[in-house]
Order: structure tokens, then sequence, then C-alpha cells
């Protein structure tokens, strides 16, 4: 090939930009109006009002995201204290001899201090060292541990975002998956963490968001429910404080 | 076997495969079944459905009146994040737009995830022909793909398989037997794909939802297969309708209440993702390179045809399929096209604007509204399946048998003492063939009919016959009306008066 | 005040003992019905399949037949569904919508008669039989007709009801589907009429006899014993 790769992308894109007015003038033409170049008005944006209004208590929350999380086939405790957090983890990877364990380059996970803890396993720290490949880390690791960024009660959801400290594969690729959901981070309606997302703009917004809501699951073998098919087959949620 | 196989040319023939496919028809009915039990209860517990149906509708209605806007938006964003966005008006065009980004990956191999376009593109056949391996990791997909079969439910592709055909198809890609037990099955594919999705050069997606204000496309899966493809390689290339398009996250909230819970009865999926680009420069995962290629293919051809322009609306959850008794019985592959059920009843013709399609695929139906009432964005599908079969008879391709048929109603039918004069005759006429008070003959036109069922004869008087007796005896004697009765009936003409003055007519009371 | 019936072709040529109950029930609440002759069919057939000019000459006979009418009733859901189609049939024709307007917010099925217009839910009567009910798709979706017939059903004396599985399932007639699609429709019917069966019901219960003639048919195809009724009957027999 005569281009190089950069060559070939800038050629794409100039195609790319001359066919953009072309398609959206055929759409606004279809639709009998000239092109839009203003925000519509937009009456119905996001749910009805009574949904907006809607919000549970702490301990509804609490209540509710446990019966979702468990209908669904994932684990959940109840902490007071990061050290109940450590000592839960700990024991965990001791019942299951885990022998990897990736974690997120976060500071409240620095103070547990599972490197130290954790004296059967080794435990990766995400993206430490540039040289790694660290989705092979992660790939290969038998706990993923990470922090939520938000949790959603209605619909038994973590979110977690994605940065140079918080890796995607630390929550995808292991076999087992541990979120640490500090209390205060547990809304209510899905609403109430999505429209950060808007708040926030585009610039703002991370590569990755993700919600989970249980360990992964399909039901295309008969309709027979299996856990575990290419995600984690095993997650525990631990509400802390 | 046979339901899976498109050489039947029609529709009726191919449901009649599928009619005598006990098994077939056994694994339809109960995962259906479970799925629109699932809907129902999802829906009921979470409550006010119809409100949420109808706020999903008016967003839906919104973003599409004015998707030279909202499309433009996203497109603008979605490269402001360092996407390469590009257009599809043909098939074919996204076909070659894949190849070409493909062949400058220097790809081996693709994983994909579940996506109905790149059905309706045939992608898969199209890398294996410049040696490009593509690899389905939804477990349904996948367990297809190994069949060579299209899927034949949009939410579960491979609804028509049981787990002893299965474990037949994954042994044969393992090389040693494996049992027919699900968990098993499962646990092979997950580690076989494993190492594919670790090996492939280019992960592929679709697009559930694609934000226009921050340029973020939205994923909703159960499996992990979409994150998997969406974060380990190293280029992404994701597939995407036109009409995908909601403005904000906050719209998002009402299309996360709407499709799990309609598809199968979930709060939600077990991932939903949204990705705003490709990896950040200091990030350790997800692509360094993401294609978004924007696909028309047929679906522009909606825009402005007040009839089929709420078809775009359409979030791809599968209910009309679950909740139709002609799919029940027939099951996908019977539509012979990607898309199945009534919405692929509706769908496959429009996107083709294929006149000879018309005739078949509409036909399908019983027009019950089934369809209609489990739409979580209420869609008219059964009265999209009655345009379709008017802009076919109006183009001249009715059958011909029928039209004359269809003359021969109207003539009857226009004026009431020809009906009178036809009831007559058709009395004389039934005298040959009624035994004991019912006809059974399987000759001529009652074939179909009396196969499974008899036909009454026509009694000695038909209503209008009796009319003026019944008349008289009942005017002797009648009593007055409760006043309450009168007064609530004026009422109801007074209101609906002054309803056609404003003019609010038309409505309907019930 | 102009009440008037809309016999519907099924019920005036094959079933005129619906069109009788129903006229003498509603005799009881002193409702004198008036019974335009001229009116045909309402165009459904025509209409479904797709020849909407064939369509409307039918259709025209029901605008005529009760142009000055204050309320139209039907036994059935289906043929009033179909008058809500009319507007959209006469689109083009601003003098025919008017009228199909006018047409379609005077137009009741039966039971939305009984019930939203004359009030009543108690017709007084007895029935001591086991019953079991379908409720037919248009009239259900189209007209949202769903707790009229039962309020009715449940009122009556001695009558058990028992819960049609799937009662909401189509039963295949779906009129020239039927005939095009014979196999499709003919499974459709059969499983149907399996649910009746299971239901161990001595009546079936109906508000279209389009459906009744399908699930009747079938049930007399395989000898099965079950009585098949418009509600109009069962209620005009229960107060006799």
């Amino acid at each position: 090939m005569a281009d190089t790769h950069k060559q070939w992308l800038e050629k794409l894109e100039a195609e790319s930009r001359a066919k953009q007015e072309l398609f959206m003038n055929d759409i606004a033409a279809k639709l009998r109006h000239p092109r839009m170049t203003q925000p519509p008005q937009h009456p119905y944006r996001g749910a009805p009002d009574f949904w907006k209004a809607f919000e549970w208590p702490e301990e509804e929350r609490i209540k509710e995201f446990t019966d979702n999380f468990l209908s669904v086939g994932g684990h959940v405790a109840r902490l007071q204290t990061m050290d109940e957090a450590k000592e839960y983890i700990v024991q965990k990877a001791q019942e299951m001899s885990a022998k990897y364990v990736v974690r997120q380059n976060q500071p409240e996970l620095d103070a547990l201090d599972l490197e130290e803890a954790l004296t059967d396993s080794q435990v990766s720290v995400w993206n430490t060292d540039p040289e790694q490949y660290w989705r092979a880390r992660a790939a290969e690791a038998d706990f993923g541990i990470v922090i939520a960024d938000h949790a959603v009660a209605y619909t038994g959801s973590v979110t977690v975002l994605s940065a140079e400290n918080k890796g995607r594969s630390v929550s995808l690729l292991p076999t087992v998956l541990i979120i640490i959901i500090p209390v205060e981070r547990l809304k209510t309606r899905l609403g109430e963490v999505l429209e950060t997302f808007d708040q926030a703009g585009r610039d703002q917004l991370p590569a990755g968001i993700h919600f989970i809501s249980g360990p992964s699951r399909s039901s295309d073998i008969e309709n027979d429910l299996t856990i575990g098919v290419h995600g984690p087959g095993i997650v525990y949620a631990l509400l802390v404080g | 076997m046979g339901a899976g196989s498109k050489t039947e040319a029609t529709v009726k023939a191919r449901a009649e495969l599928a009619l005598n496919d006990e098994f077939l028809r056994k694994a339809v009915r109960f995962t259906t079944e479970r799925l629109r039990n699932g809907k129902k209860k999802a829906s009921e517990e979470h409550g006010n459905w119809d409100e949420w149906r109808e706020r999903g509708k008016q967003i839906r209605l919104h973003t599409i009146a004015h998707l030279d806007y909202y499309l433009n938006l996203f497109v603008n964003n979605a490269r402001a994040n360092g996407v390469h966005v590009h257009f599809a008006n043909t098939g074919e065009e996204a076909v070659k737009l894949t190849l070409d980004i493909a062949e400058h990956a220097n790809a081996k191999s693709v994983v994909k995830s579940k996506s109905m376009v790149t059905e309706e593109l045939h992608l898969n056949h199209a890398l294996e022909s410049i040696g490009v391996e593509a690899v389905e990791t939804d477990l349904g997909e996948y367990i297809i793909q190994l069949a060579g079969e299209m899927p034949s439910h949009i939410v579960i592709p491979a609804i028509h398989k049981n787990r002893y055909q299965i474990a037949e198809l994954l042994s044969k890609e393992a090389g040693y037997t494996l049992p027919p037990d699900t968990t098993a099955l499962a646990g092979f594919v997950r580690k076989k794909l494993r190492e594919k999705f670790l090996e492939a050069d280019i992960g592929m997606t679709g697009c559930n939802f694609a934000i226009a204000e921050t340029g973020s496309m939205v994923l909703f899966e159960n499996e992990g297969n979409a994150r998997m493809v969406s974060t380990v390689p190293k280029t992404q290339i994701t597939l995407m309708g036109m009409e995908r398009i909601i403005p904000s996250w906050e719209d998002l909230e009402v299309m996360a209440t709407l499709l799990p819970r309609s598809a199968t009865g979930q709060k939600l999926t077990m991932y939903m993702s949204g990705i705003t680009g490709p990896r950040r420069s200091e990030d350790a995962d997800g692509p360094d390179e993401m294609h978004i290629i924007i696909v028309d293919n047929g679906r522009s051809l909606q825009l402005g045809d007040p009839e089929f322009q709420e078809l775009l609306n359409c979030i791809r959850c599968g209910a009309c399929l679950n909740a139709c008794p002609v799919y029940r019985h027939i099951g996908g592959h019977a539509y012979g096209s990607t898309y199945s059920g009534p919405i692929g009843a509706v769908l496959t013709p429009s996107l083709n604007k294929n006149i000879a399609e018309w005739d078949d695929i509409a036909n399908a139906s019983s027009l019950c509204g089934a369809c209609y009432e489990a739409c979580p964005v209420k869609i008219p599908l059964h009265d999209m399946l009655v345009y379709l079969r008017r802009r076919k008879v109006e183009s001249g391709n009715g059958n011909k048998l029928e039209s004359i048929g269809m003359q021969g109603f109207a003539t009857v039918m226009g004026n009431s003492s020809r009906l009178g004069g036809m009831l007559r005759l058709g009395k004389l006429g039934q005298k040959l063939v009624v035994r004991s008070g019912v006809i059974k003959t399987k000759l001529g036109p009652l074939k179909g009919w009396n196969t499974y069922r008899v036909t009454p004869s026509l009694p000695k008087e038909s209503f209008r016959d009796r009319w003026d007796t019944l008349d008289q005896e009942l005017k002797q004697g009648l009593k007055q009306m409760e006043p309450s009765m009168q007064q609530r009936m004026e009422e109801l003409v007074k209101k609906r008066e002054l309803e056609q003055k404003e003019g609010k007519g038309g409505h309907g009371h019930g | 005040m102009k009440v008037s019936l809309f016999i519907t072709c099924l019920s005036d040529a094959l079933y005129p003992r619906v069109g009788e109950a129903m006229v003498r029930l509603l005799a009881k609440y002193g409702v004198s019905l008036q019974f335009p002759t001229v009116q045909t069919c309402c165009g459904q057939p025509a209409f479904n399949s797709g020849y909407w000019k064939e369509a409307r000459e039918s259709a025209k006979t029901i605008l005529d037949a009760f142009e000055d009418s204050d309320f139209v009733i039907s036994p059935s859901g289906s043929c009033t569904g179909m008058i809500h189609h009319y507007p959209k049939l006469f689109e083009d024709d601003p003098v025919m919508l008017e009228r199909a307007n006018r047409l379609q917010s005077k137009s009741y099925e039966f039971t939305q008669f009984l019930v939203q217009v004359l009030g009543v839910t108690d017709v007084g009567a007895a029935f001591p039989h086991k019953v079991t009910y379908h409720p037919s798709c248009h009239g259900s979706r189209i007209l949202g007709v769903k707790d009229e017939p039962l309020a009715l059903i449940q009122n009556v004396k001695g009558l058990e009801l028992v819960p049609l599985p799937f009662a909401e399932d189509c039963c295949g007639f779906g009129g020239t589907f039927a005939v095009k699609m014979a196999d499709i429709s003919g499974a459709m019917v059969t499983e149907k009429v399996d649910h009746v069966l299971e239901t161990e019901a001595e009546v079936l219960v109906g508000l279209d006899m389009a459906c009744l003639l399908n699930i009747a048919g079938n049930l007399r195809y395989r000898n099965e014993p079950v009585r098949v009724m418009h509600l109009a009957e069962l209620l005009y027999e229960g107060v006799k």
C-alpha cells in the first residue's frame, strides 16, 4: 500500500465529510423541511415527571439494591468500614485460592494494602507499568477488584467509568469480580446517574461507561439460564458505609 | 431441520414445513411464552406501563422527525471524540467500507457481538471472501453460525434449536464429544471464544442507541461479549442503522426502562455500556481506533411516509415476535428474511420496497393487533400490514382471482337488495352440500377452511327476513326508558356535537 | 333519540338469533332499535386485503344507513372496529371523512353500549353453567372493550366463569387469512380449542361471531359438545 495509515484515514474523513452533507440533506428533503441547524424543542426529554420525583430513603435503597442483585445471582455484603471490606476480600481469596488478582489503581484500594494481605496471591495494580500488556493481566486474573463510581437501587446496577487508573478489563476479564460500593454513591433511579453524563458534557466523558447488574449470563440454549458466559460468573457487591 | 431452509419460495410453503416440525413448534412456543410472561410481569411490576410506552414513542417520534439535526449532531460529536464516522447509503457500501477497514488493519480475524444490521448485510460472508475469519460471540449467534443458518428471533437467535442439536454442533467444533448439558456447552464456548477475543484484530458491534449530544454509542447485553469486542481488540467497527439516535443520556433512561423489560422481562440487562470514542491515550485498554458506519439501506425510504415513518421508532426488542400467535406456530425462518415476526413482515418489504415480497409476507398475519399491544413504542404494525397489502393491490400487483372476488364483493355489498338476493341464492345452493346442519366438503373454496373445521349452513331466515315480525312484536308493550338512562344518552349526544363543532370529532370513546 | 342496529353481515346471514337476542335484551331497558335495511357489510374483508376501493363501496352503505342515527350498536367488536378505520379509508375525501368521523363517534359494540351508555352491569340473568370467555382481538385491542363483558358475565347468577388459558391469543380467524394461510390459521384455532377444552367449560362465550364461527367450526369438526354462544344470547337466555 502506497499510502500511510494516516493518509488513508484522512482520505476517508474527507469522503465522510462530503457524504455527511448529502446524507443530511437527503434526510431533510424526505422529511420535507429545510435542513435543521438549530436544536428543536424537545418537550418529552427523559422520564415522565412523576418518575423524576421518585426517591427512596437510604435504607430502602440498600434493601432494593440487595434484593435485585441477589435475584440475578449476584452476591451482596453489607459492611461498615473499608477494613471490613478488606477482611471480606482476603477471606474470599483464600476460600477460592485466588492466584492472580488485578485491581484498579485508586487511593481507596491502595489503602487496603491487599498486596501485603493476600500472601498467596499475586496482586497487579492496573496500568502501573507501561510495558505490561494489561489486557492479558486482567484475562489471567482470578479476581478483579474495582470501586463503583455510582450504583442504582431500582435496577440493582453498579456503574464503573474508565480512566488511566481504571481499566475496563478489570471488571470484565477476571473470573470473579468484587465491586466496592460506598453507600453514599447508591442512588434510587437510573436517571440520577445518567443525567450526570449530560451535565458533564461530551468532552468530560470517559471512553467506557459500564453499568453492571450481576454476573454474565445467557439463556440462548433452550432458554435455560447459564451464568458466566463471557464476563465474570461470580460477582460480589460490597456495600460499605 | 426443514425450517432452516430458505429453498421454499413462499411464506406459506415454509410455514407448512415449520408446522410439521413438532420440535421446532414446541421450542418456539415454550420460549416465546416465557419471554412474554416475563415481560408482562416486569411491566406490571414497574407500573404505569402505558405512560412509559407513550413517553418512549414520543421520544422516538421527536428524534426521527428531526433526524437531520440529531444525526448530524451525533456525527460531529463522535468525530470530536476521535471516532472515524462513515456513511453507507446501501448495504454494498457498508460492506465495502468494512472490508476496506479490515484490509488496512491487516486483520486476520474479527470478533462480533450481536448485530442485526450485520445480518442484514451478510457481512460474515463478505469478510470470509477476503480471507478474514468472522466469529460471532453471542452464544446463540455462535450456534447459528456453526449451523450455517440465520437467526430465527431478534433476541434469541437459536430459539429453534435444542440442546442435543447444539451439543452435536459444538462437539464437531471441539473435536470431542460434549454432553447435552447447558452449563457444559456454555463452558466450552467461554473457553473457545476467550482465545478468539484475545487474538482478534477487530471487534465488531451493532448499536442499540446512539446519543446525539455526546456522540456516545450504547450497547445492551447479558453475556459480556459486546464489552469484550469493544475492549480487547485494537480496532472497533460499529455498524449502526441511521435511525438508532436518541438526543440525550436522560432519554436513555426511558429506553433502558422499555427495552430490557420488553425483550426478556429484565429490569436491566447485565451490562449496559456507553462508549464515547476510542481509548484515551493514557488508557491501557479499549480500541486504539474506532469506526462507526452509519447505514441507510432502505431506512430513509420510510422518512416522510406518514404510514411507515413510525417503523423507524423500533428498538428491536422482539416483544412483537413473542406476542404473535403466527410467529409462535411457524418460527422465524418461515419469514425468509433477516427480520422475522410482525416487525419483519413490515420491515422487510419496506426496506426493500420490493412489491413481490409484499404479497407473501404481509399476508402471514391475522391482524389481531397483539404486536401493537406488545410494542414498547406503540408502532401500529397491524395497520402497516394492511397498508402494505393495499399498496400491492393499488400498484396492480394484486392476485387476479382475488381481485375478481373483491369486485364481486363490492357489487354485492354495495347494495342491500343484491345482498338479499345472494343470501336467497346461497340457501338454494347449499342444499347440495349441507349434511345434518353443517357443511363438511373439502372441495373448492372451502378446502382450507374445512380441513380444520366444519361450516355452518345458512338458517331458514336471515335477520333482515325476520326483522318486520320482530319489530312489530317488540314495539307493542315497549317499556319506558329509565330517566337516568335517557338523560345520559342525551348528554352524550350533546357532548359529541360540541366536540364536533370544536373539530375534535372522530375520537373513540372506549 | 334514534338508536340503530348495525347487524353485521355475518349475524344477518348466519346468526340471526344473535341479533334477535340483542334486540330483545335492549328492549327490556326501553331501547327501541331501528334497523335501516340499506346496510350491508362494513367492508372489512376488502379493507384488510388491501382492496380499499371495493371496501369504500361497502362502507358507503353503512354510512348511508346510519346517517341520522344517534347511537349505532353492533354485536361485533371487529365490525365496530372497522368503523374506526373509516376516517383512514376516506382520508382523501373531506365530505366522506366528516361523515366517517361522525359515525365513528356514535358507534358502540353491544357490551360497550350496555355498560358505558346505559350503565347496566347486571341484567338480572341466571345461567347455572360452567362458562369460559374468549375476548376477541379487535374488540379488546381496537375498541379497548375489556372490563365491560367481564362485569356482565360475573354478575350472572349461578354462572361459574373459568378463565381461558392464553385467552388474549387470536383464534386464527383473521378473515381471508383463514383461507389464504389455511394451515397457520388451522394451527391457531386448534390450539385455541385445546385451551377451551382444558377449562372443561360447558359453554364458550364471546362477543364476535366471526371468531365464534371459527372456534365452533373446529369444536364440531372434533365432535366436541361445547356450546358456543354470543354474550347477548347468553344474557337473554338467562333473563327469559
